[in-house]
């Protein structure tokens, strides 16, 4: 056997998988952990075999970036190995999701909660953007929660990294409801700013529990985003309607954020119309979103640890059942999940370049419900 | 940018290391943390390889026929150095034939030198890892192609030339595809020139930059990257065209973080050493020494990886000999499970769990 060869059984042998524990595609994912100390982790294998082009470009850019970036708000790659045709990623194991959180109806959101969501998220993204890594992904089912409350921005199956300006990219990134105007727009010289208003949809989202700009194809998500934050000028955006897919898709007046959300301080709403600017250019960047003054001010940021929870059996529950003991038209402080959202929620992220494979790239603890 | 960080991690940075600042870019990377070695470590290394790899092979000429490797030339580690070059320089024709970027050819360059300090030339020929490895490269720099676009534009090539050797490299490399190189250091150096206050644009002409790049690529050829950091490379490359502007960038990164040595001073014997480097090696091998070597490799490279010989059949039994006993005992506990009455099996201790798990896992790919 080769050197090589024998240290990817090395490799291999430190991992031991325990479950099989969410399955798609082109991936599967097994709950495992580490043979010497029993640590939890997550073990995604993706079946190589199955692509005639090789690696699959959304493995390699998963592992390309998280082989390199060490943070306490990315997901962290453990270990890469390979038996027979199949890769193998070892992954931190990470027990919920943002999205679950939010759709928990049982729980109770305070306004310190969401800040320390906010706090994580900037943090894991000012991490990425400041190694010229574009996440493009982003989206609450994204963002997983470790069991001490940590926040971890994971799936890095879209991401790639920006150098000079003027360097073509696709548009044909981040899930729609979560995707910034000039996206929808085609543009194809953009920034890290794509990132932050993926980030102000997740934030209003936390506020809302219910998805902030639900469109329902591309061209209904631009009217979407339009009705809520009204159709840009040429002064709000110089340029847009050079964009390569402009549109006129009608004249929405502005509604003043306040008018939504409506429990939320001057701050908060002050941060996250920075981070929902048309302009790229003036949208607010995560280094300066974590100097922002919503951050200093009370209330301070939950202890991760203090944060709302998902219930182990929350998922087995029927919703009708904790209907009853959820007030939702109270007033206080928490924000509760509304009504259960009848629309459906656009679980696959768009193609990539190599013309879009639905690869399950979301780490999926639970079977999947029908 | 990438410029500035490299060279804040390197000798810039000695002073600020205990203040318990925040750690360089460049430092968190694979390649500074796997893939640096000093010129020492790096001939041990290889030295080491090929050692191991003449042992090996020479076993298996035992192993088929005694006394049949007494006369075997094998290939020492310079000469294994030499093939390795002669493929790099194919690198860049390929590169521009597809017109890839200058990214996907130091990229690719960069996961041949690599794959090489962990295999041996008598194993894989770089003919076939060179081409994989530039596929490879043209994924992980974002510049994807089809393979049938790629082989279907080199000679004699099919796709599985290519993809059997897929895992193969990207496994030696560590799955670790991230690459900073030199020649975007130079452009970072180039773009800090043109803040400078007192060096207007007809002091640092273009071609300075063109020749600065010229020999950037031909620090590809050597093993400068493997030993110094993408941008001291970057300056090595500027001084050979200019050592003025490369004292005043020096100097002007030596204004922003004063230390008791101006910054020119402390990167002296490094650029020097590259300079040489770069001087010295960076250009092709002769080609007549190379044939000399590929014809020896015919003789002496690892008859287990040859296709249809002696050794290959007799690896591909025993492989198979090792499947077929793990069917027979699959089938054996089958049986077993039936004999004891309980259709169902008993309850599994965790080892057998995991025993079954690594099982299926195999099966179901």
């Amino acid at each position: 056997m080769d050197a090589v060869e024998r240290a990817n059984t090395e490799r291999q042998k430190r991992w031991v998988k325990d479950q099989k524990v969410g399955e798609g595609t082109y991936a599967v994912v097994y709950r495992g952990r580490e043979f010497a100390t029993g640590r939890k982790v997550a073990i995604k294998k993706i079946k190589v075999g199955q692509f005639k082009d090789g690696l699959d470009m959304s493995a390699i850019r998963e592992v390309k970036y998280l082989r390199e970036l060490h943070h306490q708000n990315v997901i962290e790659l453990l270990d890469v190995f390979s038996s027979k045709t199949n890769l193998n990623l070892v992954l931190e194991f990470l027990d919920s999701d943002l999205e679950k959180i939010i759709k928990d109806r049982t729980l109770v959101f305070l306004p310190a909660d969401i800040k320390a969501w906010m706090a994580m998220t900037f943090r894991g993204l000012e991490f990425c953007h400041r190694n010229f890594v574009l996440h493009r992904d982003l989206k609450p089912n994204n963002l997983l929660i470790a069991s001490d409350g940590q926040l971890k921005i994971a799936d890095f199956g879209l991401a790639r990294d920006f150098t000079d300006p003027g360097h073509k990219m696709t548009c044909q990134v981040i899930t729609r409801w979560y995707r910034p105007p000039e996206l929808l727009f085609g543009s194809r010289y953009y920034s890290t700013a794509v990132d932050i208003w993926s980030v102000g949809c997740i934030f209003a989202e936390l506020m809302l529990r219910t998805p902030y700009l639900p469109g329902e194809t591309d061209m209904d998500q631009l009217k979407t985003i339009f009705r809520a934050l009204g159709t840009p000028t040429e002064e709000d955006w110089p340029g847009h309607t050079k964009l390569p897919d402009y549109v006129p898709v009608g004249q929405f007046p502005r509604t003043p954020l306040r008018d939504l959300f409506t429990a939320a301080t001057t701050d908060t709403l002050n941060l996250l119309s920075k981070c929902l600017i048309y302009e790229p250019r003036k949208r607010i960047g995560a280094k300066e979103a974590l100097h922002h003054a919503y951050f200093f001010a009370l209330p301070y940021p939950s202890h991760p640890s203090k944060l709302p929870k998902l219930s182990n059996n929350t998922s087995s529950r029927p919703l009708d059942e904790v209907d009853g003991n959820v007030d939702m038209n109270a007033s206080g402080p928490g924000v509760k999940a509304s009504a259960p959202n009848r629309l459906k929620r656009k679980l696959s992220s768009p193609g990539d370049e190599l013309g879009g494979r639905p690869l399950a790239r979301r780490l999926d603890f639970t079977q999947k419900r029908s | 940018m990438a410029a500035e960080n490299s060279t804040k991690a390197t000798s810039a940075e000695a002073g600020s290391s205990s203040l318990g600042k925040k750690k360089p870019l460049y430092e968190a990377s694979t390649q500074y943390k796997n893939w640096r070695y000093s010129p020492e470590r790096l001939e041990d290394v290889r030295t080491q390889l090929n050692a191991a790899a003449v042992a090996v092979i020479r076993n298996t000429f035992e192993a088929d026929e005694p006394g049949s490797s007494s006369g075997v030339a094998f290939l020492d580690a310079g000469e294994e150095q030499l093939l390795v070059k002669l493929y790099i320089s194919k690198i860049p024709q390929l590169c521009g034939h597809f017109r890839f970027p200058e990214e996907v050819e130091a990229t690719a360059i960069s996961y041949l030198k690599r794959f090489y300090l962990k295999n041996t030339v008598m194993d894989w020929h770089p003919k076939n890892v060179m081409l994989t490895a530039l596929f490879l490269a043209t994924k992980t720099t974002n510049n994807p192609i089809s393979l049938e676009a790629y082989t279907s534009n080199i000679p004699k090539t099919s796709p599985s030339d290519v993809l059997d050797l897929e895992f193969l490299v990207a496994q030696s490399l560590g799955f670790e595809f991230a690459v900073w190189h030199a020649h975007r250091a130079l452009w970072g150096i180039w773009l800090d020139l043109q803040s400078l206050p007192d060096l207007s644009a007809d002091l640092r002409p273009q071609d300075v930059y063109e020749i600065a790049l010229k020999h950037v690529r031909a620090s590809r050829f050597t093993d400068a990257e493997l030993i110094y950091t993408p941008s001291q490379i970057a300056l090595a490359c500027l001084s050979i065209a200019s050592p003025l502007i490369c004292q005043r960038w020096a100097d002007s990164k030596s204004a922003v973080s004063p230390s008791s040595q101006p910054l020119s001073e402390v990167l002296e014997d490094t650029l020097g050493a590259i300079k040489f480097m770069v001087m010295q090696a960076g250009q092709p091998p002769d080609v007549e020494s190379v044939r000399e070597v590929d014809r020896r490799l015919k003789l002496c490279k690892n008859p287990e990886k040859v296709v249809g010989s002696k050794a290959y059949l007799a690896r591909i039994a025993e492989d198979e000999h090792r499947a077929e006993q793990k069917r027979n005992k699959k089938a054996n506990d089958v049986r077993r499970a039936l004999a004891e009455g309980d259709p169902f099996g008993s309850e599994l201790t965790d080892k057998e769990k995991a025993e079954r798990l690594a099982e299926l896992d195999e099966d179901d790919d």
